[in-house]
């Protein structure tokens, strides 16, 4: 999986970098908006991630070319303007996705693989499994180790959240928004309060823990000691 | 001399323009109406002088049937006697235009032409043929008519209209006269009417200039008599004093995003600084990184908020309204906080009238509910209790939120839905003091509102109104 990054502030082009390369990906930073565009036309890159203000030729002219030219290539537009408006036109110049600059890079990651499963129209799977966790997403059941776990509709979804980005940290605004369809921090503790009931669920009765918790970052679903 | 231009520049003022139009309108009604008269005195006088003639011609026939030749040439002699030569004359002609009896024709010179070119038209008919002739040595004009006595007799009677036409211009001499008086007259009443009209909207100019040059608590204090200059005074007044209001709140805003900024900057700082300090610990270093991250989330979401404030209260996202079922975007939210009611064993009474449809912005709603129910949860100690009910009145949903918490004292409770206040003792929760406003905002893009009761430690009540708009609408 190759990615282009097309971003004219080093040190997020380094951050986004090093995390990409951590999560497997191979990718290749440009920091003009020319060669960017060249280099998108040219090569073979299976997702790309722009910056709308850039040196060379801006965002929106970049994906206005890339579509004249008939590249599909899935673009995730990144940016630090945030108004409706800002992000309709990004949409509507061709980006499939739009992340508002400051970011937490596990959503990024998150949006970048949500791209290359719908560009490889990976078949939705009917159960999804983790260590000793299996999920039914069709009877919207969940049987750790065996044992059927009691959990009420919007837990399972927190739960089918998780399993499905095993491995990568879910900050709480991505639980909010992709479980909850809310796009804001309604408050306090309510994603703590949902965790530790969930946690009571699938973690209590069990040798080891699947759920845990990063320090600032959010959440994780791992094995103890991976 | 090339420099010079070829064209008069006027001044482009309304004064000037207004005076231009008054003074122009008012001459053309003079000119319009003098000149009416004129032509309409020059036609009388035509008509009276031709009647004149007629009635001469008429007098003539008669004597003819009376006394033959002889007595006409009496009466033609008489006529003359009595009046001057130059002025008029008599002649009678026969059906060749042979002259049967003249009078003194000596300073009519060219007079046969002109008779030789009507009389065949003359004898044609009884009727007399009546025409003004020029003639080249004469200063005025000649009125002269041919009336047919017999059926080989003529009559030939001319007479100056040297009276009438010294009437004329004795009166076009007045009337131009009358005009070039108009002219500055006009102008001048129409510059005095045209500064009174103009004096109030320079007096707005002034105070406008004034403004932009920083007075900005400058107002209007003339009054104006004319009403559209006084609305234009008292609107300026308005906008001047609106401009102030948004100005000393952005001020405040501006003091309290300052001040709420430097809170976590500082925290941030005094962090990173305590770390590097450290001696090398990855455990201090970790514990130090989450908490800048924590406390950037915290300038992000501030940020964000205001920014979303804006444009809530400017208007952006109406487009974007679509209906919605509050009952069910409130229920869903309770049963979002129902764990963190559970966890801090605060009961929760949710009380919804069902399918309560209006239209909105849905996340803006989501967002509003929210920031009460979180309020309500962070200010009710535990085992306090948290009622939510919608009731359907008959032109209103009014949502109440009402918590058993520490409440709010009197003196803030009006302030609470500013931007930015925050309570003596909201001061140690989390939170940027915006959640209310917001909510207040949210309320009135939807046209309705939202209040506050309080009793100081016996809890608070919100209650958020929402106007049915009738589905037929």
């Amino acid at each position: 999986m190759r990615i282009l990054l097309i971003e004219d502030d080093q040190v997020i082009a380094d951050f986004i970098q090093k995390g990409m390369k951590e999560a497997g990906f191979a990718i290749d930073h440009i920091a003009d908006g020319l060669i960017g565009l060249h280099a998108a036309l040219t090569q073979d890159y299976d997702v790309g991630i722009l910056d709308l203000m850039l040196p060379g030729l801006d965002g929106l002219s970049i994906l206005d070319r890339l579509r004249q030219e008939k590249k599909n290539l899935p673009i995730i537009i990144l940016s630090a303007k945030r108004t409706v408006d800002d992000r309709i036109a990004g949409l509507r110049h061709g980006g499939d996705d739009y992340l508002v600059k400051p970011f937490s890079f596990s959503e990024l990651l998150a949006r970048v693989e949500s791209l290359l499963r719908r560009a490889q129209h990976v078949v939705e799977p009917t159960s999804l499994s983790f260590h000793d966790l299996t999920l039914d997403l069709l009877a919207r059941t969940a049987v750790r180790s065996g044992r059927r776990l009691d959990l009420q509709p919007k837990e399972f979804a927190l739960l089918e959240y998780l399993v499905r980005n095993a491995g990568h940290v879910v900050s709480k605004t991505m639980i909010m928004e992709r479980v909850w369809d809310y796009n804001f921090d309604p408050g306090t503790n309510v994603v703590e309060a949902r965790i530790s009931k969930l946690r009571e669920k699938v973690d209590k009765d069990f040798e080891s823990s699947l759920i845990h918790t990063v320090r600032g970052l959010g959440y994780v679903l791992k094995r103890q000691h991976d | 001399m090339s420099s010079k231009g070829n064209m008069i520049k006027l001044p482009n003022t309304l004064s000037f323009r207004l005076t231009f139009c008054y003074a122009l309108t008012f001459l053309v009604c003079l000119v319009s109406a003098l000149l009416a008269l004129y032509v309409y005195l020059d036609t009388i006088f035509n008509s009276r002088m031709d009647d004149d003639l007629k009635e001469d011609i008429a007098e003539f026939r008669e004597l003819l049937d009376d006394g033959g030749l002889e007595r006409i040439i009496d009466e033609i002699n008489r006529e003359m006697n009595s009046s001057d030569q130059s002025e008029v004359f008599f002649r009678l002609l026969d059906s060749q235009g042979t002259v049967v009896f003249s009078s003194d024709v000596s300073e009519w010179e060219g007079l046969e032409d002109h008779t030789a070119k009507i009389l065949p038209k003359a004898t044609a008919s009884l009727i007399p043929v009546l025409e003004t002739v020029e003639f080249p040595d004469r200063e005025y004009p000649v009125r002269i008519v041919l009336g047919k006595m017999a059926p080989d007799l003529v009559l030939q009677i001319g007479e100056t209209l040297e009276k009438k036409e010294e009437i004329m211009e004795l009166l076009f001499k007045v009337f131009a006269g009358m005009v070039f008086l108009g002219i500055p007259l006009a102008s001048g009443v129409g510059w005095v009417i045209a500064r009174k009209a103009v004096s109030g909207i320079e007096e707005v100019s002034r105070a406008a200039k004034d403004i932009e040059q920083g007075d900005l608590e400058r107002q209007v204090t003339v009054k104006a008599r004319e009403e559209e200059i006084q609305t234009l005074m008292n609107t300026f007044n308005a906008m001047a004093a609106r401009i102030r209001g948004l100005i000393r709140e952005m001020r405040e805003m501006t003091d309290n995003i300052a001040h709420d900024l430097r809170s976590p900057l500082a925290r941030i700082r005094a962090m990173s600084e305590g770390a590097l300090s450290e001696p090398d610990s990855t455990k201090g270093y970790r514990i130090a990184a989450a908490e800048t991250l924590k406390e950037c989330d915290r300038l992000i979401h501030l940020i964000n908020t205001t920014l979303d404030m804006a444009e809530v209260d400017a208007g952006v996202t109406n487009g974007m309204k679509e209906s919605i079922n509050l009952s069910q975007l409130i229920a869903d939210l309770c049963e979002l906080f129902e764990p963190v009611a559970e966890e801090k064993h605060i009961m929760l009474k949710v009380n919804l009238e069902q399918n309560c449809q209006i239209v909105g912005t849905k996340h803006h709603l989501q967002r509003m509910v929210a920031n009460l129910l979180d309020n309500a949860m962070k200010y009710t100690p535990p085992e306090g209790q948290v009622s939510i009910e919608l009731i359907r009145s008959t032109h209103e949903f009014r949502l109440t939120i009402t918590d058993t918490g520490v409440g709010i004292p009197r003196s803030d409770q009006h302030r609470v839905f500013d931007r930015f206040f925050r309570c003596e003792h909201s001061r140690s929760q989390e939170g940027c003091g915006l959640g209310l406003s917001f909510a207040r905002s949210v309320a009135r893009a939807h046209g309705g509102d939202i209040t506050v009761t309080s009793e100081s430690s016996q809890g608070s009540t919100f209650t958020s109104t929402f106007p049915i708009i009738s589905s037929a609408a």
